[in-house]
């Protein structure tokens, strides 16, 4: 059963990228609509709140353009790769 | 016109088919969550669908003709067909073919019928088995791979059904449940506009990730259809007017809605607040590209209503319906076997009959039956008039609750 093997081995990797995509950016979502629901509360002005807010719905919006750009990289047959830390679009082995 | 080009037509006739009922049946895997939250209207977001996926077939620039390697042996690795199958002008390769994808089609269609999201991928693979085993033996099907990676039958279908829903769960239940700790006690207007962009994004994600990756799946076949017979010897570029022909297949049927379906995923599992619809499409999005990137890759379907039943585990005092469950993943676990059955009877019919006639009779039954089921829909029509309305009646009588079908609906007109 080596095909057992390749997909749970498959599994636990897209599970941990999943976990820190599909559930960690919506939670740094919901903290961003935490913190802009802060900045006004109470009828006193908190511009920190405002600033971290935007700050963390930036970093959704990163996570949501390295999304489209991989599905891009992949019709023109291309891949991503992380080996530098940050994306790189390299050719499909 | 020869009697193969007539043959031929009837494939891409077909292949286009499958790809349109692909489109309606997968609809709801990206929108069903964000019409059940009202986040878009339902018209509004099976045109956005729409467009995406067909901006997405186009972005398939690079398209692997290799499609159905994965679980039978009807071509070679670099996709040309096998040679013994093209001898006689490809007949016997289009047979298969066209009986795959009519088993492919019929299945997709009565899932449609009876509300339920399969896996439309596992449907044109079941109906390639099935006509594969009927006209080349068990030896045509590729049941376990070489071992070198995730390949065949049970690598590449078996395996991914059991662990797409699981793992798409476990992420949306995640996020659903901090979510909810982390926005609890906010006013809703605070949370309503920033949920309701957080579902479409996501949602767009999926939209345009199913255009790349099942267009292609179309695409490849009629390639191969046009390689087998004599029309076309390029294996590394695809004709143009195939893109276009399967973008526009794919759009069409996303457009169209599949109702039906959408209203199983978005209103019968669980009901959906807002906050789970984001937690719910986000980890659709995130493991469906993951898996893709990591060569892993799951059935859009599996994963969608992994995520929604995760994401009513993950909100407390949400309710699931385990019985709509329990009728998914029987669904689920037939689609293989029913559409290879069908495939297996049409390789069957068109090989007894013989030639173009029988190609023709495979083809008439495929209408055939697409109508049965199309006028058997009209008795309960569901649409976007419709779509949102309650699971289950409050008032008296009440209709079972696990027969979508039967919801009392008078408005005559509608979609899908």
């Amino acid at each position: 059963m080596h095909n057992l093997g390749f997909a749970l081995d498959g599994a636990w990797r897209v599970l941990l990228a999943g976990l820190l995509l599909g559930a960690g950016l919506p939670v740094l979502f919901a903290l961003g609509i935490r913190s802009l629901a802060w900045a006004d509360a109470g009828g006193v002005a908190r511009p920190a709140g405002r600033t971290l807010g935007y700050g963390l719905f930036a970093v959704v919006i990163l996570g949501v353009l390295l999304g489209i750009t991989f599905i891009v990289a992949t019709g023109f047959g291309k891949a991503l790769s992380f080996e530098h830390i940050y994306p790189t679009i390299v050719p499909k082995h | 016109m020869t009697q193969a080009s007539v043959v031929l037509a009837l494939v891409v006739v077909t292949a286009l088919a499958f790809d349109f009922t692909n489109g309606f049946h997968d609809t709801a895997n990206a929108m069903a969550t964000t019409i059940a939250t009202k986040a878009l209207k339902p018209k509004t977001a099976v045109a956005l669908s729409g467009i995406l996926n067909l901006v997405g077939a186009f972005l398939s620039v690079q398209v692997a003709l290799t499609v159905t390697n994965a679980v039978v042996k009807i071509q070679n690795s670099n996709g040309t067909p096998k040679e013994s199958l093209v001898s006689d002008g490809g007949s016997a390769l289009l047979l298969i073919i066209l009986a795959g994808l009519v088993g492919g089609i019929v299945w997709n269609l009565l899932t449609w019928l009876l509300g339920l999201p399969s896996s439309s991928s596992h449907a044109l693979f079941g109906g390639l088995i099935g006509a594969t085993i009927a006209g080349l033996g068990w030896a045509g099907v590729n049941w376990n791979g070489d071992g070198s990676k995730l390949d065949g039958v049970v690598g590449k279908v078996l395996l991914p059904a059991v662990l797409s829903p699981v793992i798409a769960g476990v992420v949306a239940l995640v996020g659903t449940w901090i979510i909810h700790r982390i926005t609890a006690g906010l006013a809703a207007r605070h949370t309503d506009q920033g949920f309701k962009w957080g579902q479409i994004g996501s949602a767009s994600l999926v939209s345009l990730a199913h255009g790349t990756n099942d267009a292609q799946k179309t695409m490849g076949v009629i390639t191969l259809a046009l390689i087998a017979s004599g029309d076309w010897t390029d294996t590394k570029n695809i004709p143009f007017w195939v893109k276009v022909a399967c973008a526009l297949a794919i759009a069409l049927g996303t457009y169209l809605g599949g109702w039906r379906i959408i209203r199983t995923l978005g209103k019968g599992l669980v009901d959906i607040a807002p906050a789970q619809g984001m937690a719910a499409q986000s980890s659709s999005a995130a493991v469906i590209l993951a898996s893709s990137h990591l060569g892993f890759a799951l059935s859009t379907t599996h994963v969608a209503t992994g995520s929604v039943l995760g994401s009513g585990l993950g909100r407390p005092g949400a309710q699931v319906r385990w019985r709509v469950a329990g009728r998914m993943i029987t669904a689920w676990l037939i689609t293989l076997p029913a559409a290879g059955l069908v495939g297996a009877a049409m390789w069957g019919v068109g090989h007894l009959v013989g030639g173009l006639a029988g190609a023709l009779v495979v083809f008439a039954v495929l209408v055939a039956a697409s109508l049965a089921v199309w006028f058997r829909s009209r008795r309960t029509p569901i649409g976007s008039h419709n779509v949102n309305d309650d699971w289950e009646p409050v008032a008296p009588p009440a209709a079972p609750a696990d027969e979508p079908a039967r919801v009392p609906v008078t408005a005559a007109h509608g979609g899908v």
